[in-house]
C-alpha cells in the first residue's frame, strides 16, 4: 500500500499548484472574464493579448476561458464567469444563435456582457457587439484593386476566397467584394468564387482548380489573411506567384491584417489589404465593459470602420496594422 | 490507515477522489464551492453524464464507440430540421422522435458492423464519426438551426435535465446488473468466444450495447441542443474525450468485462470538476489543456496502480 501511496504522491504538488493559481485580484481591482471561442489563428491571439494589455491600462484583471470551438463549453465557461461574479464579459461568440442563452444568463446576473468581433443574432437578450464593418472594409479593398486594374487599360479576370457562408463576417466580405466590382465591370469579369469555409486545403484546391480553368485569372480576393498561404502555393503552381512590377503579377487583395499580410504587402506580392483596426476593437470592447458597469448603456453595436494599407499609404498606416507590429 | 485502505481500495475510489480535489481546492479557487457553481457543475454534468453512460455499456462489452460526438451532432441537426419546418417552430415531440431515431440509426449501423460483419470496434465507429459528422455539416450546410419550439427548449433547464438523466442512469444500472441482458453483456467483453461457447448470443447482446450507445448520444443531444436553442452540425464535437475518460476514470475496463453505471458518474463528477475548476481559476488555455490532461492521465494511473496492488 505504501508503494500505491508514494505513486500518488506526485499529484498532492499538482494539486498544491493547481490551488496555487486561483488566487483574486488585489483590492478594488475589476476583474473582466474573457471568453474566446479559439485561439488558433493568429487574429484572435493578437486580439487576446490587446484584451489583457487594454484591461491592465484600467487596472482590470483577465480571466480567461477558450470554448476550442465547442458551443456548450463556452456556455458552461460563461456561467463559470457568472458564478465568480466577474465585474464584466467580454466573449468571442462560436456564432451568432448560440451566444443568446448565455446573454441571457448574463442579463439575468446584471453582469455587462460585450461581443467582440462578432454580433449575435436578433433578439430581446442585452449586449454590446464591437464588430469591424466587413461590408465597407472589403468593398475599399476590393475598389482599390479595382483602380489599379483600371490603370492597366486592360480587362481584368477575378476570382475570390469566400470563407463560410454561416458566418455573418464572411458574408458582408463577400457582399463588399461583389458591390465592389459592380461599378469597374467593363475592366473586370468575375470567373470564380471559390467556398473554402475557412480551411487552407480546400481554398488550395478551389483556387487551383480555378486557376486551371481560367489560367489568365489576373486579380485576386482573398477572404482572410489565413488563406493566403495557400493563395501563394496555388500561385506558385501556376507560375503566376510575381511581385508588383513584374510581368504577369496578380493583383492581390486580401483581409484582416496578420504578419503574413503584412511582409506579403512589403514584398510586393500583396497589393492591399483590409485591415481590422484591433486596436480601436479592444480599447472600445473594454471601454464598453467599463462604461456599462459604471451605468453609462453602450449603444448596441460599435463598428470598427478600418483601413485599407497599400504600398500608396504603407509607411503611414503600418502602425496602426496589428500584424506588422506583431512582424517587428 | 485501515480507513485509508479501505478508501483507497474501495470500489467508489473516483468519488473519494473527488472528494479528496475538492476540499483540497475549495479554499484555493474562489467560487469552487459557492452553492451557485455546485448548481452550474451539476447541471453541466448531466449531458456528458447520459453519453458516458452508454459508453460504458460497450466498452463493459469490449467494443468502443468513438462515434458518439457525431451522433449527438446528428441527432441535433436532424431533430431541429424536423422541429423547424419552413423556419417557424414546429412540434417538439416530432423533433425529440426523430433525435432519438437519429441516435438508434447510428447506433445500428455500429452494432451490425461490429456485431455481424466484425469488423473491429475502432474502425466501424472511427468511420462513422467521421461519415456522421460530415452529412451533419452536408445537412445543414454548416449552418445552425434556430428558433425551436418553447416546448423543446424547457427540456434543457429546470428539473427536465436532472430527471432525464436519472431515469438513463437508474435505467441502465438496472439493466447491468439485474436482468440477463447486463449479466450477457459482461460475458462477451470478458470473453466473447467462451460466452458464445456457454450459449450467449454474442452478436445480438453487441449489437444492443452500441443501439444504447446511440439512444443515450441521442438524449444527451436532446439536452445540449435544448440549453443551447440552437440545433448544430458540430453540437459535441469536442467531448469525446470526456466521455471516454469520464467511463474509464470511473473503473470501466478498455478491454471489457467491468464496469458500471455508478463508477461512470463518479468519473463524470471527477472530469466535470477538474474542467470547472481549472476555468474558475482563469488558466491561460494551453495550460488548461496540460493541466487537465495530467490530472486525468494521473487519476488513471493512480487507478491503475490500485487495482494491480488489490490484484497481488
Amino acid at each position: 500500500m505504501f508503494t500505491t501511496m508514494r505513486k500518488a504522491l506526485p499529484l498532492i504538488p499538482l494539486a498544491a499548484l493547481l490551488a496555487g493559481c486561483g488566487s483574486t485580484g488585489g483590492p478594488g481591482q475589476l476583474t473582466v472574464g474573457v471568453a474566446f471561442e479559439t485561439l488558433q489563428t493568429e487574429y484572435w491571439v493578437a486580439s487576446r493579448n490587446a484584451i489583457e494589455a487594454e484591461l491592465k491600462k484600467h487596472n482590470a484583471r483577465m480571466l480567461e476561458a477558450i470554448a476550442d470551438g465547442d458551443a456548450n463549453r463556452q456556455f458552461e465557461q460563461i456561467r463559470n464567469f457568472i458564478t465568480r461574479r466577474v465585474d464584466g464579459i467580454i466573449v468571442v461568440p462560436k456564432d451568432a444563435q448560440t451566444i443568446i442563452p448565455m446573454i441571457r444568463e448574463a442579463n439575468k446576473a446584471n453582469i455587462p456582457i460585450v461581443l467582440f468581433n462578432r454580433p449575435p443574432a436578433e433578439s430581446d437578450a442585452v449586449s454590446v457587439a464591437v464588430v469591424a464593418d466587413n461590408y465597407s472594409i472589403a468593398r475599399d479593398t476590393v475598389d482599390y484593386l479595382a483602380r489599379e486594374a483600371a490603370k492597366t487599360g486592360r480587362k481584368h479576370k477575378a476570382a475570390i476566397l469566400i470563407g463560410d457562408l454561416g458566418d455573418i463576417n464572411s458574408i458582408g466580405r463577400r457582399d463588399g467584394f461583389e458591390d465592389a466590382i459592380k461599378p469597374h465591370a467593363k475592366w473586370i469579369d468575375v470567373v470564380a468564387r471559390i467556398p473554402t469555409e475557412w480551411n487552407q486545403e480546400k481554398a488550395l484546391a478551389g483556387l487551383t482548380n480555378a486557376l486551371q480553368a481560367n489560367p489568365d485569372i489576373d486579380f485576386l480576393f482573398s477572404s482572410s489573411d489565413l488563406l493566403l498561404p495557400s493563395v501563394a502555393s496555388a500561385l506558385k503552381t501556376a507560375g503566376k506567384y510575381k511581385k508588383r512590377g513584374e510581368p504577369g503579377h496578380v493583383l492581390l487583395g486580401t483581409f484582416d491584417g496578420d504578419a503574413t499580410a503584412w511582409r506579403m504587402l512589403q514584398e510586393g506580392y500583396v497589393d492591399a489589404v483590409g485591415v481590422q483596426d484591433l486596436y480601436f476593437d479592444t480599447a472600445e470592447t473594454v471601454r464598453a465593459v467599463l462604461d456599462w458597469r459604471a451605468g453609462k448603456q453602450p449603444p448596441a453595436r460599435i463598428v470598427d470602420k478600418g483601413f485599407v494599407i497599400h504600398a500608396g499609404n504603407m509607411a503611414e498606416l503600418a502602425p496602426r496594422m496589428w500584424g506588422a507590429n506583431i512582424a517587428k | 490507515m485501515r480507513v485509508f485502505a479501505r478508501v483507497l481500495f474501495s470500489e467508489y475510489f473516483v468519488l473519494w477522489l473527488c472528494l479528496a480535489c475538492f476540499a483540497l481546492l475549495a479554499p484555493a479557487v474562489p467560487g469552487l464551492a459557492s452553492p451557485r457553481n455546485l448548481s452550474n457543475m451539476f447541471s453541466n454534468m448531466l449531458p456528458l453524464a447520459v453519453a458516458a453512460i452508454g459508453q460504458t455499456a460497450v466498452l463493459i462489452g469490449g467494443g468502443i464507440d468513438l462515434s458518439v460526438t457525431s451522433a449527438i451532432a446528428m441527432a441535433s441537426t436532424c431533430g431541429a430540421l424536423a422541429m423547424t419546418r419552413g423556419g417557424e417552430p414546429g412540434s417538439a415531440a416530432a423533433g425529440i422522435a426523430v433525435m432519438l431515431a437519429a441516435g438508434l440509426a447510428i447506433g445500428l449501423v455500429n452494432g451490425v458492423s461490429v456485431a455481424r460483419l466484425a469488423m473491429p470496434p475502432f474502425m466501424v465507429t472511427l468511420t462513422s464519426m467521421m461519415f456522421f459528422s460530415g452529412l451533419a455539416i452536408w445537412l445543414t450546410r454548416s449552418r445552425n438551426i434556430h428558433n425551436l419550439p418553447a416546448s423543446f427548449l424547457a427540456l434543457g433547464s429546470g428539473a427536465w435535465p436532472v430527471v432525464i438523466t436519472l431515469a438513463a442512469a437508474a435505467g441502465a444500472h438496472l439493466a447491468l446488473s439485474r436482468t440477463w441482458h447486463g449479466r450477457r453483456l459482461y460475458a462477451v467483453g470478458m470473453n466473447a468466444r467462451t460466452a458464445r461457447v456457454s450459449g450467449v448470443p454474442v452478436a445480438r447482446v453487441l449489437t444492443l450495447a452500441y443501439l444504447f450507445s446511440g439512444l443515450c448520444a441521442a438524449v444527451a443531444s436532446i439536452l445540449y441542443t435544448a440549453r443551447l436553442e440552437t440545433g448544430s452540425p458540430l453540437m459535441g464535437q469536442r467531448i469525446l474525450l470526456d466521455v471516454i475518460a469520464a467511463a474509464v476514470i470511473g473503473g470501466t475496463s478498455l478491454f471489457g468485462g467491468r464496469g458500471k453505471v455508478p463508477w461512470t458518474l463518479g468519473g463524470v463528477v471527477f472530469v466535470t470538476l477538474i474542467d470547472n475548476a481549472v476555468n474558475l481559476m482563469g488558466l491561460a488555455f494551453f495550460m488548461v489543456l496540460t493541466v487537465k490532461g495530467v490530472v486525468i492521465l494521473g487519476a488513471a494511473l493512480l487507478d491503475r496502480a490500485r487495482v494491480n496492488y488489490a490484484g497481488r
